[in-house]
């Protein structure tokens, strides 16, 4: 119905374990994303800049344990997440989580 | 042979719905079936009043029913339910009681989207459905003049929460209902986004089957709100022929595609203009530009709506011309562009009754 590639879309966002993240998307890929390294990808105009998509936040200011602590969906395209540092303004588009795949077949495919 | 439920329903088996593609009976549209010795009674319960299709799958049901040997009379009652696309929605959502929301976008300013918005909310609303208002032009809010509204909407003391004003049938809900006409809005965008929330979420909207929103022009944040505080069911586009307005037409189509939120179709506004006394046609801004882009991007033209002074003589008065002159050809545009949309908006719900909802366990 739609003209181009459609984004994709998650059938499912939870628990890896008891910090991380993990996705299992529509068409059946799984992602795991662990917790202090998608505080660190955020993509909030506080932590990358608008115009030079320069990273801001200081990785060593982040605690090593930072870990989500709600996770809510925004509208039909993203998700927003509460991070225990009180951090909370990212909103993580499906798009850029599923090129955030840290996964052996998606890294090498990235190449 | 006696003629049985199982007769009528295999007979009503062949009988499709052009639109979604499936039969009567395996979509659940039949309801109260039943059958006293030859007579059979049934209702056709379809996914909206507004179907364009309605006559034609009622005459085709009753020529399969009358054709099982032993059937003297069929009885049809046509009802509808209007199917929610807002299954995607987590419990406890913003607007439960609204069943779809769309918003009508445009790239640019003055194509007439409000104009558009106010016919196509009234077209919906004489089909029989239960249908919203909400002018979220914020910084031109032009409905309740369309609409003749001069009232203000009272508020509950209790709760705080608004009424929307009731108007033909609709309720309405504007920016202009709490402005003075000289007072501008000059807000930055968390004004823009709270104020969104507010004519989603404080607004006492009771049971609706679609809300149409009429959006300020462009790719701002007030479309950026709207598309992030609710799973929308899907948005129309109105553009003039020109392809100046095409080419930002196909941004707010872009926007939209990068906020996964779908677009059911194109409307083209001020299509052609028909001369009153002598009958001419003048394509002052062409013609067909939007059925072009429309097929390039595969996006459904809902309608091609003409440059005709009754329409804009119809909006200026506060009365829109399909409630005005209801048999004039722009109204009968106006209603086959609105029967076209409810058909995308019953497509696209019931490809989301399949399609599983993102679901958040964290």
């Amino acid at each position: 119905m739609m003209a181009g590639t459609q984004i994709p879309v998650p059938l499912e966002i939870g628990r890896a374990n008891e910090h991380d993240v993990k996705i299992r998307w529509q068409n059946g890929h799984e992602s795991v994303y662990l917790a202090r390294e998608l505080r660190l990808k955020c993509p909030c105009a506080g932590c990358v800049d608008e115009m030079t998509g320069a990273v801001r936040v200081i990785a060593t200011g982040v605690p090593a344990e930072v870990h989500p602590l709600a996770i809510r969906p925004v509208g039909r395209y993203a998700i927003a997440i509460d991070w225990s540092d009180g951090h909370r303004t990212g909103i993580y588009s499906f798009e850029l989580l599923r090129t955030l795949c840290a996964c052996e077949q998606c890294r090498t495919a990235g190449q | 042979m006696a003629v049985t439920t199982e007769h009528v329903l295999q007979a009503l088996r062949a009988v499709q719905d052009p639109d979604l593609k499936r039969d009567l009976v395996s979509l659940g549209f039949i309801k109260h079936l039943t059958v006293n010795g030859g007579s059979v009674a049934f209702q056709i319960e379809l996914t909206t009043p507004a179907c364009p299709v309605r006559d034609l799958m009622r005459e085709e049901a009753k020529r399969a029913v009358s054709a099982i040997p032993g059937v003297s009379s069929v009885e049809i009652g046509m009802t509808s339910q209007v199917r929610s696309s807002m299954s995607a929605m987590p419990a406890g959502g913003l607007i439960p009681t609204i069943k779809n929301v769309i918003p009508i976008a445009s790239g640019k300013g003055g194509v007439g989207k409000s104009t558009v918005s106010a016919n196509l909310a009234l077209a919906l609303a004489k089909s029989g459905a239960r249908v919203g208002l909400m002018d979220a032009d914020v910084y031109g809010p032009t409905i309740p003049t369309l609409l003749g509204i001069t009232g203000q909407p009272e508020m509950e003391e209790a709760t705080r929460r608004i009424f929307p004003i009731e108007q033909y049938g609709l309720k309405v809900i504007s920016m202009g209902f709490f402005m003075k006409p000289e007072e501008a809005v000059v807000w930055r965008g968390p004004m823009l986004h709270k104020t969104v929330e507010q004519f989603l979420g404080t607004v006492i909207w009771g049971e609706l089957d679609y809300l149409l929103v009429d959006l300020p022009p462009g790719t701002g944040d007030v479309q950026l709100s709207l598309c992030q505080l609710i799973p929308i069911t899907g948005a129309v586009i109105v553009s003039t022929p020109q392809d100046v307005a095409l080419n930002i037409a196909q941004k707010a189509i872009a926007m939209f595609k990068k906020l996964n939120a779908p677009v059911l179709g194109i409307i083209e506004n001020m299509s052609e203009y028909v001369c009153p006394k002598c009958g001419h046609h003048e394509e002052i801004f062409g013609t067909g530009g939007a059925r072009r882009t429309a097929e390039r991007m595969q996006i459904p033209l809902l309608g091609e709506i003409p440059l005709a002074t009754p329409i804009r003589a119809a909006s200026d008065a506060g009365r829109p011309i399909v409630l005005s002159e209801p048999g004039s050809p722009s109204a009968k545009a106006f209603f086959a562009a609105a029967e076209q949309l409810a058909a995308r908006v019953s497509i696209r719900a019931m490809q989301g009754e399949l399609a599983a909802p993102v679901k958040v366990t964290f």
